[in-house]
């Protein structure tokens, strides 16, 4: 095996073959949803053929008063809203696990773990009952609140302020006179930053991806978010197929935010999703 | 410390009020009893998943300014909303009016989330509007019990690809037994009779419903399971002879590939409601103009009996402080002509009316049916759809345990007669579990 | 120090006991009663039945078929697509390849598609008539019952490959380059600069993709829950999240918490052994 070297076509080669995987099944989304009247069968499968995507897409953004714009907005409130401030409070969570010394840390700390290990299915209906309870069920805030919590967060934000943020440089603070929440702010943030990305990122993605919490939380189509509407459609499918080209060109519309996400992110993400891993 | 321990009392006094909710909903209404006018303006919450739905309710709102209904939709019943429903009556936050199918009534009941409507005249009194089946279907074949007005419904005919039928020379089948000697000459002209739905059980509830089986029964102190009787068996062993001579498809229902064998010219007929008709239609535009539909094929020959897939009511749940409004506006939007004749157009509802029928829109020739008036042959079989068929109180569950079986059955590994023996063991299962009592 | 500890830990501790701690709470406190009823259609009423539900999950059939099914379906996929993963993210850092950016992009963006729309794309893509691959698909039925769970790992694979493959080239990343050097001057190969510098360097980046996927498995649920309409060999109890669904529309809200809560726990013992094992192995 030493000095044994692998050919660079052949690297490059395989490389090619796995592009070929990932991007293909998205191709024929893209292909099949501006199909005319959503015949997928009809035509070529994987080459525009009977192309209506204009059409198609003005149907969908005109279907029941634009009610899929609507949903895509929610998403987007729901995700960037919760994703934006859920990442600020684990970060900050799991930075005062990793800097400070108090009674109950380990304890504080294993709870939190804990939670990453509870299926959703557990937690969505109690969830429900309490926010009926407060007359908040069927809100925004039915979604957005719980939305918030990632423990995750906090397991990654507790090894990564352990490993980047120096004890000696909060000390340095400390002697300057600047309060421990000054600190964390001016100096912790600044160094953690790589964390806070791909805490940001994880929680995004699990918010986006959510479909068990706003499918019991709500009952206004109004407020759905857009995982949720295309189910909701897909299910009237059987007596309503109209709806189905709209299920295709709606599936394909709702990844394109994703994808503009992570191509903005993307300087940010390359260097943040090793966080997890570093000891 | 002392701020630590107030919030954590807090917290406490939130999840204290949290964890009680559920038990106590002493808002409900008393059975069949108040059924009085607020005698001020109201605002009703109805919950469907009726596509339009809004360009019908907005027709009321500006005939009634006092009487304002706040819709919602959201997936169909079994897709999520009517565990929603159960989730919201367990809250005590259900609307006030739900779009409930015939077959989940029961369900609803036996958790104590209707209102029984008996106590509104207005209700009463319209009983005489509707198909004699469709009200059984709401009152359970009680008398002085009212859970929901009727909606929709969906008589059973047969589509069948006409052009096909006659190249092939095949007569259009009038018993079942013709149907299966149709069944031999489509597969040797290359395609199939039909498609057996191996997933959606109320194709052959509604078959069974024809036949004259009963799977539940109910004699006020047990329920009984007999998804085995004898006409049940007869349906089920019938498909079964099909299906073990590779006559019937077997492709999922609903779902593209579905459409497409249709489209494809691969299968010939369905047995459906009407509201097939325009499954059809959106899923194989390429047959325009080349299907037409026939009563029902029959058990004995002379009969006319027809079954009935599908089907909803407008119940109202136990928790509206209004169910004279919400009896009002639920008469008005499943009888009166322009409300039936909005969700047709919207929605292609088949009204559960008796002059529904005569809709001036379901009087018409279709033209993807070559322009003949199909709705005529439903309206008839509407009248023929047997009255005393009734639902369980779990039928999503047994729906899900059936169609496991026949999932089995149609890729050979158990058969049908199995699969219903097997569903009708964990039905009772399933009542035992909720402390129903079931005879066994 | 104490009011700056209460402050940064205050507001995620406050949300977590609400939204985590009290419904779990709640959840198992529910699945401790039962109902009783008079009646076919008395009204019910809940009383406390201590363990009964208990009774009912260990003896529900399906529900362990289902749990087997996805550990099965864990002990390959897990295996293939983290070796996918870290293969990849090895012949990423290995210098052989051009255009690393383009193709680091392209192995996430799956990650980007929601599993209800993966699900719903490959349902279509394995369909035996509107496939555009009808070579494969007429020949091979993937939907059919001894397939259907590898077609739903494929799926799985496809949405999480590039992920995990992210994660590990990032550790890779981060190894400090005077290692590679001292192997180069050694005269070590690509591979065995691989296997004995690089792949133990991110052994904690393999555990922690580990640990989230076989989380990930044991709670399996739109990919088989969308493909119930494209095979007829995925049951209404066919993972164990199906099972709590199926049994929360009954509506059997206390079974379902049950459910829920061995669900939970079995999750808890899997990974907990997990990292334990690897704890011992000298890993971490």
């Amino acid at each position: 095996m030493t000095g044994f070297k692998v050919p660079r076509y052949a690297a490059m080669l395989v490389m090619a073959v796995f592009t070929l995987y990932f991007l293909t099944p998205l191709w024929w989304l893209f292909i099949a949803s501006g199909k005319q009247d959503g015949q997928v069968t009809e035509g070529h499968a994987l080459l525009p053929d009977n192309f209506a995507l204009g059409t198609n897409l003005s149907d969908l953004f005109r279907y029941n008063d634009g009610v899929f714009l609507r949903w895509l907005a929610n998403s987007v409130g729901y995700t960037v809203g919760a994703a934006l401030l859920g990442t600020l409070l684990a970060g900050m969570c799991g930075y005062a696990l990793a800097k400070y010394v108090f009674r109950g840390r380990e304890l504080i700390f294993n709870i939190v773990l804990g939670g990453v290990l509870v299926p959703a299915t557990a937690l969505a209906l109690p969830l429900f009952l309490m926010f009926s309870k407060a007359e908040l069920a069927n809100t925004f805030w039915s979604v957005f609140l719980p939305s918030l919590v990632n423990p995750f967060g906090v397991y990654l934000g507790r090894i990564y302020a352990a490993a980047s943020v120096p004890d000696e440089l909060l000390e340095a603070a400390r002697i300057d006179g600047s309060g421990e929440v000054r600190s964390f702010f001016t100096i912790s943030v600044r160094l953690m930053a790589p964390a806070f990305v791909t805490i940001f990122l994880f929680h995004f993605v699990a918010v986006w991806n959510n479909f068990m919490l706003p499918l019991i939380m709500l009952g206004n189509e109004r407020l759905f978010p857009v995982t949720l509407g295309l189910y909701s459609w897909n299910s009237q499918v059987n007596q309503h197929p109209e709806l189905r080209a709209l299920v295709l060109v709606g599936a394909f519309v709702s990844i394109v935010p994703m994808v503009i996400a992570f191509l903005s992110l993307q300087r940010f993400w390359r260097s943040g999703l090793g966080a997890g891993s570093i000891k | 410390m002392r701020v630590r321990a107030g919030s954590i009392a807090v917290l406490l006094a939130f999840s204290l009020g949290a964890c009680s909710s559920g038990s106590d909903d002493s808002s409900s209404t008393e059975a069949g009893s108040a059924c009085a006018p607020a005698g001020a303006p109201v605002t009703l919450t109805y919950t469907t998943w009726i596509p339009g739905i809004e360009k019908v309710v907005d027709v009321w709102n500006k005939a009634n300014p006092d009487i304002q209904v706040k819709v919602q939709t959201g997936p169909n019943g079994n897709g999520g909303t009517y565990a929603n429903f159960f989730n919201q009556l367990k809250a005590g936050n259900a609307p006030d009016l739900g779009h409930i199918e015939y077959d989940a009534l029961p369900s609803f009941r036996v958790q104590d989330g209707l209102t029984d409507l008996a106590g509104c005249d207005i209700v009463t009194q319209s009983q005489s509007k509707f198909i004699d089946w469709t009200w059984n279907q709401v009152t359970f074949g009680e008398q002085g019990h009212v859970y929901g007005i009727p909606q929709d419904a969906g008589p059973m005919g047969l589509f069948y690809r006409k052009d096909l039928f006659e190249k092939n020379n095949i007569p259009v089948p009038t018993t079942w037994e013709e149907y299966a000697a149709a069944a031999e000459k489509v597969k040797a002209a290359g395609g199939y009779i039909t498609n057996f739905s191996q997933s959606d059980i109320n194709q052959f509830a509604g078959l069974v419903w024809q036949a004259g089986g009963h799977w539940f029964g109910n004699d006020g102190t047990n329920w009984t399971v007999t998804m085995t009787d004898e006409p049940t068996k007869k349906v089920a062993d019938y498909w079964q002879g099909l299906i073990d001579k590779k006559l019937v498809s077997s492709v999922p229902p609903w779902t593209p590939e579905w459409d497409n064998a249709y489209n494809s010219s691969s299968a010939w007929t369905w047995v459906s409601a009407v509201w097939g008709a325009n499954s059809i239609l959106a899923g194989a535009p390429k047959t325009s103009g080349k299907w037409a539909v026939a009563p029902m094929p029959q058990w004995s020959a002379g009969e006319k009996v027809a079954g009935n897939w599908g089907g909803s009511s407008t119940a109202v749940f136990k928790n509206s402080k209004h169910p004279y409004e919400a009896a009002k506006f639920a008469l008005w939007l499943n009888t009166s002509t322009e409300a039936l004749t909005l969700l047709n157009k919207e929605a292609q509802l088949y009204p559960a009316t008796k002059e529904g029928a005569s809709l001036p829109a379901l009087k018409e020739g279709v033209e993807f049916y070559g322009g003949q008036k199909i709705y005529d042959v439903f309206a008839e079989a509407s009248t023929q759809v047997k009255p005393d068929f009734t639902w369980g109180p779990t039928m999503t569950k047994t729906y899900a345990d059936a169609s496991d079986g026949f999932k089995k059955a149609v890729t050979g590994q158990e058969t049908l007669t199995k699969a219903l023996e097997d569903a009708q063991a964990s039905t009772i299962a399933t009542l035992k579990s909720q402390s129903i009592p079931v005879k066994e | 120090m104490k009011k700056a500890i209460l402050f940064f830990v205050a507001p995620f501790g406050a949300l977590f006991t609400l939204f985590y701690l009290i419904p779990i709470g709640y959840a198992i406190w529910q699945s401790l009663f039962t109902v009783e009823r008079t009646g076919t259609f008395g009204p019910a009423t809940e009383v406390f039945g201590g363990l009964t539900q208990y009774k009912q999950v260990f003896s529900d059939g399906p529900f362990w078929e289902s749990i087997g099914r996805v550990l099965l379906f864990g002990a390959v996929q897990v295996p293939v697509m983290l070796g996918l993963a870290l293969f990849l993210a090895l012949l990423l850092d290995s210098g052989l390849v051009k255009g690393r950016r383009f193709f680091r992009l392209v192995y996430f963006l799956p990650y980007a598609v929601p599993g209800v729309v993966a699900a719903i794309m490959w349902g279509y893509l394995y369909s035996p008539n509107l496939s555009p691959f009808t070579e494969v698909t007429s020949a091979v039925d993937l939907l059919s019952p001894s397939l259907v769970l590898w077609a739903m790992a494929n799926v799985v694979t496809w949405v999480y490959v590039g992920y995990n493959m992210l994660i590990i080239y990032s550790a890779l990343l981060a190894v400090p380059t005077e290692i590679y050097e001292a192997a180069k001057i050694d005269g070590a190969g690509v591979f065995r600069t691989a296997w004995s510098i690089k792949i133990p360097m991110v052994m904690p980046a393999i555990v922690l993709t580990t640990v989230f996927s076989i989380i990930g498995t044991l709670q399996l649920l739109a990919e088989p829950q969308v493909f119930r309409s494209f095979s007829s060999a995925v049951s209404s109890t066919y993972t164990p999240n199906l099972t709590v669904l199926s049994t929360a529309s009954i509506p059997n809200f206390h079974l379902a918490a049950a459910f829920s809560v061995v669900l939970a726990l079995a999750t808890f013992v899997l990974s907990f052994s997990f990292l334990k094992f690897t704890q011992r192995k000298g890993v971490q």
